[in-house]
């Protein structure tokens, strides 16, 4: 019965049996059309199709053949679904920035994905299937945490570890490293997976905010240095505990507002008149106490710290007894630089000048603010200082290499 | 800046002399200097002060009696950092203990020269003048 007769007896109202049997003929020729098809694209038929096909001629259940048109089927849509699975994970694999390399469990490097070639830039010359993995880690050390990572993975656990590794072109580079087993059928690592991703980037990162910590712990403690120095000078001079506590407190504040003027300069440098106007603030509620001229300098931390300290002390003595104890006093400040001489290179000035005060004399002892200009400044920048107090107020000049006070050093 | 100039030197110190040591202080902030010159010289020492390497160096040629070094780390203005000061001085003049001071971290395993002593900064005074002396007591 063909295909056309078998509908038509579907269709015609044929009884159960009837109806049974022609469907099955149907299916059965439907089938002896594959297998012709097949045959067709193969060649001659091969011997399993010729014994179905016999089998099927002498009237095979057609249960049979519809479990091979389905079988049929399904083979060709899992064929297809393979090869659009292994075509997207060469893409997947293609796409990763990572190095992505399959191993044998002593660490021969036996495939490397093509991202991988990329991250280690490695071209086509280069060997790399069948070397060693643990040849990548050049120090004792990262090979030492390389053997580790594939005895974990080897013992079916995950390794890790992060190392510095060039490129094949000799680029620097970090690796995080994750070795992993591929487990065989039988549940046992059958090779080892290595996941080399490119963290060179954090690890500069990282590195840089060590040395940043690195460099404010120096900074913290040369500060905590300076101010016990300011402290222990400042009991050693004050006349009482209270006298003691009030210029401590101010020497503090003086140094803080050099500390704001330094942070806005990243520490290196502080322009000089922002530490004068900051040093002067407390003493400038009068109008036209101070008259400042200088041109645009900048100074080195430790320079920026002492000068502020300085200034401080040459305030607080001028409010008390000098040229800003009296309404009509002023005081001018100023400084400059000067050609090479002798020395090395230009030199710095700096003058403050006290006027229209009351008349003063030369203090009778040694204090902290006049051991600190005439020692400290000296001692530090190599130049000279001269502080002397003329009838119309005190009256400092100092000079130094220039170098020296922007030296940016703390 | 040498704060005792004019003391006549010795060549090496009599344990049972009376004579207050003498002490070469290298450091370039001045205020610190001040402090620690002040806290050496009321425990009785002979403060001789440099502010960096070369003048330091310069002192310990013309001061034989010099009995210790007390240096600072980071001194930019000198031709070399307290570390380097401090080996030369135990080569050139093995009689002499050297006291390294600094706000910097430990020091690395190579930077201090045999038997010197390395105090962080801030320092407590009286911890300062009980290790220059013990230093001297060592080394007479």
């Amino acid at each position: 019965m063909s295909r056309h007769d078998a509908d038509s007896a579907r269709s015609s109202g044929l009884d159960p049996t009837a109806r049974h049997i022609a469907i099955r003929e149907d299916e059965a020729n439907r089938l002896r059309a594959l297998i012709r098809a097949g045959a067709g694209r193969a060649g001659a038929p091969r011997a399993g199709w010729a014994e179905t096909a016999g089998l099927l001629g002498a009237a095979a259940p057609s249960r049979a053949a519809a479990d091979w048109q389905a079988r049929l089927a399904t083979s060709e849509e899992l064929n297809a679904r393979l090869q659009a699975s292994e075509a997207f994970t060469a893409r997947l694999l293609a796409a990763s920035r990572d190095r992505i390399q399959v191993l044998s469990l002593d660490g021969t490097v036996l495939w490397v994905s093509e991202g991988g070639h990329a991250a280690h830039e490695t071209g086509p010359d280069d060997r790399v299937l069948g070397g060693s993995w643990l040849a990548t880690w050049a120090s004792p050390g990262d090979r030492t945490a390389a053997e580790v990572a594939l005895a974990a993975a080897r013992a079916g656990r995950t390794g890790r570890f992060r190392a510095p590794s060039p490129t094949a072109r000799g680029t620097p580079g970090w690796w995080d490293v994750v070795v992993t087993p591929i487990q065989g059928t039988d549940g046992a690592p059958e090779r080892l997976l290595a996941v080399a991703r490119d963290v060179t980037e954090a690890q500069r990162a990282e590195e840089q905010q060590s040395l940043l910590m690195q460099e404010m712990a120096h900074r913290v403690k040369n500060t905590l240095a300076l101010v016990q120095a300011v402290a222990t000078q400042t009991l050693r001079n004050a006349g009482s505990i209270e006298e003691a506590a009030e210029a401590f407190g101010g020497r503090l504040l003086a140094l803080s507002q050099a500390h704001d003027i330094l942070i806005q300069g990243s520490w290196t440098a502080a322009d000089l008149r922002d530490v004068v106007d900051g040093a002067v603030r407390p003493h400038a509620g009068v109008p036209d106490r101070f008259r400042i001229a200088g041109p645009a300098l900048s100074l080195g931390p430790r320079a920026a710290l002492t000068l502020a300290l300085m200034l401080h002390e040459l305030g607080t003595n001028a409010a008390k007894y000098g040229a800003l104890s009296s309404p009509h006093g002023h005081v001018a400040v100023s400084w400059g630089t000067v050609p090479a001489g002798d020395g090395p290179g230009p030199g710095f000035r700096f003058r403050w000048e006290e006027v229209g005060g009351p008349p003063v004399a030369p203090p009778t002892r040694s204090g902290f603010g006049s051991r600190l200009i005439e020692r400290s400044l000296v001692h530090s920048f190599g130049g000279r200082v001269s502080l002397r107090f003329p009838p119309g107020g005190a009256v400092l000049d100092l000079e130094a290499p220039l170098a020296a006070v922007q030296e940016t050093t703390a | 800046m040498i704060s005792e100039p004019d003391r006549a030197p010795s060549e090496t110190r009599d344990p049972a002399c009376d004579e207050p040591p003498v002490v070469l202080l290298v450091e370039d902030d001045g205020l610190l200097l001040m402090e620690a010159s002040d806290t050496l010289a009321e425990a009785g020492f002979t403060v001789l002060e440099a502010p960096h390497a070369d003048r330091a160096l310069q002192v310990l040629e013309s001061r034989p009696d010099i009995e210790i070094l007390m240096t600072d780390v980071d001194m930019p203005l000198g031709s070399m950092n307290g570390f380097a000061l401090a080996r030369l001085v135990s080569r050139r003049w093995p009689r002499i203990p050297v006291l390294v001071v600094s706000g910097m971290g430990s020091p690395g395993p190579h930077d201090m020269p045999p038997g010197a002593r390395f105090i962080p900064k801030p320092y407590a005074p009286s911890a300062l003048v009980l290790t220059l002396h013990a230093a001297v007591r060592r080394a007479a």
